[in-house]
């Protein structure tokens, strides 16, 4: 699963915003060939980064943001997400309610909703009771 | 019907225990208090009450062979009590810790049992011939934070912890004049006592109820995280199984098998997970009877409750249904459960019947023969 493993300590922080900064150009390109679960999955890899610096969690979650918000059909988006995913979605999706911004809210509340649907309520503990692999 | 017997002994207990023949339960009905019951004419009848204890009785187990009883509890004591002509005596046993004693458990040769408890420290206590008294000897400084369960291998040696720091370890607890030579071969290295075998790192959530399968090659124990560990060959490179559910977190396990497990916990319906002939593990099914219930939200459980009333603004009536399709509330346990016991029958390898008490104050008989679909991992 994504978020299992030990920090690597070798991966400096400027080693991992690269490679979100590479995400982030990579998911560019799928949402113009309108590729939004693509999009999200690319996001969604190797996510949370593996250090407990702020600044990579942040720039991560921008990445991340960005493919949640792009999901127009809830519903076609999970015939194509694997299960393997739905625990560092449900992460992200709190991170999100807890930004305040209402769109975000709006969005995120509504993957919410689908996703415990499939996933059930331990998906939920699992994001809540994980103070390890914080995103 | 998988539940053959249900009592409501109180409003909530704590823990339970049953005598060797089944005739009598010990529990705890959330004070500090023990209660025996017995069945007499079909009807549950108090024998006993124990009172020793300042708080509350966190732990009970009722030895097989010698008819001990051990209680510990959040006062940081515990007793053995042994029956006396009608009357239970109790034996202090001093801990020698500085927070709760949470859980306890006689060893299978019942010369030892090991205390868990918040001080972040094990206790191995055992009785000494010569002063007449229980001692207690330490495992320090090995744990991070509380040890929630402890569980005895079948060699009488190694015990293995969960504690709230989310690791699950196995020690040694060899003790010289108590355990003979051979026990310790069996464990197949020179471990002294307190001496750490494995640490397994596998849950970042608290961990609890931990055990050993009968034959003492796997281990099974459960994270706050809604995961459920299996791990074989434990020892130096141990394999484990993270296997992950979609109801609530379990809190304590049972192996009926060596290929089924049962877990009970905050889902208030024991869960059967078994393996496969390649020793996969997986989710079978839940074990009470689902009842379609037409207020999902009125028998569910609090958090569900709160659940449903977040969505139920937008979709009102469907919220609950839509959230748990597959389970309706108002199965026989209406709150947590939080203790499985087993009831051994003499002559079965295989445990068929075991017994399940939660918050709710119900003590529930589990019986697993009639269970078609359950007969192939047994």
């Amino acid at each position: 699963m994504a978020e299992t493993g030990q920090f690597v300590e070798a991966d400096n922080a400027e080693a991992i915003i690269t490679r979100i900064e590479h995400k982030s150009r990579k998911i560019e390109t799928l949402l113009k060939q309108s590729k939004p679960v693509e999009a999200l999955k690319t996001a969604l890899e190797g996510s949370p980064p593996k250090t407990p610096d702020e600044r990579c969690k942040s720039a991560n979650w921008i990445v991340v943001h960005r493919a949640i918000m792009a999901i127009k059909d809830v519903d076609g988006m999970f015939s194509s997400l694997d299960p393997e995913y739905y625990d560092i979605l449900m992460k992200y999706l709190y991170r999100g309610l807890s930004t305040g911004d209402r769109p975000t809210c709006d969005q995120c509340l509504r993957i919410h909703e689908k996703l415990t649907e499939r996933a059930g309520l331990g998906c939920i503990l699992r994001s809540l009771a994980d103070t390890v692999n914080t995103v | 019907m998988a539940a053959v017997a249900v009592h409501q002994f109180a409003q909530c207990i704590t823990c339970h225990a049953w005598s060797p023949d089944h005739s009598m339960v010990a529990f705890c009905p959330n004070n500090n208090e023990v209660h025996i019951y017995k069945m007499i004419q079909d009807k549950w009848e108090k024998l006993h009450v124990l009172q020793k204890h300042d708080q509350i009785v966190s732990g009970i187990d009722w030895s097989a062979r010698s008819n001990r009883i051990v209680t510990v509890s959040h006062d940081r004591n515990s007793y053995v009590w042994n029956q006396e002509g009608p009357d239970w005596l109790p034996t202090l046993v001093i801990l020698r810790l500085n927070r709760a004693a949470l859980c306890v458990q006689w060893s299978p040769k019942e010369n030892k049992f090991a205390v868990g408890s918040g001080a972040k420290t094990v206790c191995i206590c055992y009785y000494e011939q010569e002063n007449n008294w229980w001692v207690s000897k330490l495992i320090r400084k090995r744990h991070d934070s509380s040890v929630t369960g402890v569980a005895w291998h079948p060699n009488n040696v190694l015990l293995a912890t969960t504690s709230t720091d989310g690791k699950c370890r196995i020690f040694s607890t060899f003790i010289k004049g108590v355990d003979t030579k051979e026990s310790k071969a069996s464990t197949s290295s020179d471990s002294k006592f307190g001496e750490q075998i494995v640490q397994l790192d596998l849950s970042f959530s608290w961990a609890f109820g931990v055990k050993w399968s009968p034959s003492g090659n796997t281990l099974a124990y459960v994270g706050h995280n809604s995961m459920i560990y299996f791990v074989d060959d434990v020892g130096p490179s141990p394999l484990a199984q993270n296997v992950v559910f979609r109801d609530l977190p379990l809190r304590d396990v049972l192996f009926v098998t060596e290929r089924m497990v049962i877990g009970v916990g905050f889902d208030c319906n024991p869960m059967v997970f078994a393996a496969d002939k390649t020793g996969i593990w997986t989710f079978i099914r839940f074990l009470g009877e689902r009842k379609e219930s037409a207020s999902g939200s009125k028998s569910g459980s609090q958090f569900s409750e709160a659940f449903g009333k977040l969505y139920s603004q937008s979709k009102h009536g469907m919220s609950n249904d839509a959230i748990e399709p597959s389970r309706a509330r108002g199965g026989i346990h209406e709150n947590c459960i939080t203790c499985i016991m087993p009831l051994k029958q003499p002559g079965l390898s295989r445990i068929t019947r075991f017994s399940t008490s939660g918050l709710d104050g119900k003590v529930v008989i589990w019986d697993l023969e009639n269970q078609e679909d359950l007969s192939d991992y047994s």
